[in-house]
């Protein structure tokens, strides 16, 4: 089962659908609501995105796979759903 | 500050500023109202009513580009998925927002 | 509705979307033209009393000129607070620094106050403001 991990924005709809997508599927998956991490995190995060050519939240990675805005039709194929 | 009337009074603000640019506030109105609902939150926090759905750089010349109305900005993006980042608002002709799904610049060849 | 009122200014005086600070009885008010119907307030910002007046009038919404807070002109009703300023990347002289800091520091705990607002009704082509 691949890895499952996400930043995210506790003011963000798409950020609470695309932890939805994964909690209703029973699939276990890691989070960080960025807006509500400390500095040397949100610090560390952006260095993340940035690094990977992406401003968007929701920032999904599954697996090595990085998938940004909320898409739930990727999700299911980056999983083999 | 009373939110019911904040929200009013930024959608007031708003309908003038993204008309011109060719957007509309979303015919999803339970989305347009919790999207609204979460820039008073920031307004309260930061004094200043940022997109509930980007990061905030703590840098203010980045920041400036995703205060509410964020459009000008992301111009090309936002024309080529018909909707801006978070959905609050959408092209004019769009009657199924759901229809739209949040793509980032890469997906639709910018960048 | 108020029996005694104060003739202010009249009708020709401010432009629609316009507003003009008068003193009626010591008391400084703002008249505010929105759309041919005229609202009273207070003359000062229900934050830091920076004069409404010079700030702008945008339908029923004024915003300071001082840090942009908004207030309903028609309830009077504060809407948002002040917008943070930014003094630029320059460094500031260490007077200068130390002065805006100490400024932060006290306007952080000042909480931006609804105003107040006055009747008004027009006749014989006066806006006049209840006493």
């Amino acid at each position: 089962m691949k890895e499952v991990s996400m930043y995210t924005l506790s003011t963000c709809p798409w950020c609470r659908k695309a932890k939805k997508f994964f909690a209703d599927r029973n699939i276990p998956f890691n989070y960080i609501d960025y807006d509500l991490a400390d500095e040397a995190t949100q610090g560390k995060i952006m260095q993340e995105l940035d690094a990977a050519g992406v401003t968007g939240f929701p920032y999904v990675k599954i697996g090595d796979e990085v998938i940004s805005g909320y898409q739930p039709e990727r999700y299911s194929s980056a999983l083999r759903l | 500050m009373e939110t019911e009337s904040r929200k009013k009074a930024l959608h007031y603000f708003f309908d003038k500023v993204v008309g011109p640019l060719g957007f509309k506030f979303t015919p999803d109105v339970e989305l347009m109202d919790f999207l609204l609902e979460q820039e008073v939150v920031l307004e309260g926090k930061h004094g200043i009513p940022f997109c509930p759905c980007q990061p905030l750089r703590h840098d203010r010349a980045r920041d400036m580009q995703i205060v509410c109305p964020c459009i000008p900005f992301h111009r090309e993006h936002f024309d080529a998925i018909k909707r801006c980042w978070c959905g609050l608002f959408v092209h004019k002709d769009v009657m199924d927002p759901d229809s739209l799904p949040q793509l980032p610049p890469k997906d639709v060849g910018l960048e | 509705m108020s029996d005694k009122f104060i003739r202010a200014i009249s009708t020709d005086e401010i432009a629609p979307g316009g507003m003009k600070s008068v003193e009626l009885d010591g008391r400084e008010v703002v008249i505010c033209n929105c759309g041919g119907t005229y609202y009273a307030i207070q003359r000062r910002c229900g934050h830091m009393n920076a004069p409404l007046e010079m700030g702008t009038l945008e339908g029923k919404f004024v915003t300071c000129p001082m840090h942009c807070a908004q207030f309903d002109v028609t309830t009077g009703q504060a809407l948002s607070g002040p917008v943070p300023a930014d003094l630029g990347k320059e460094s500031l002289s260490p007077v200068l620094a130390a002065y805006m800091q100490h400024v932060s520091a006290l306007m952080k705990d000042i909480r931006t106050e609804s105003i107040c607002t006055y009747e008004t009704k027009v006749e014989a082509g006066w806006v006049h403001v209840a006493a």
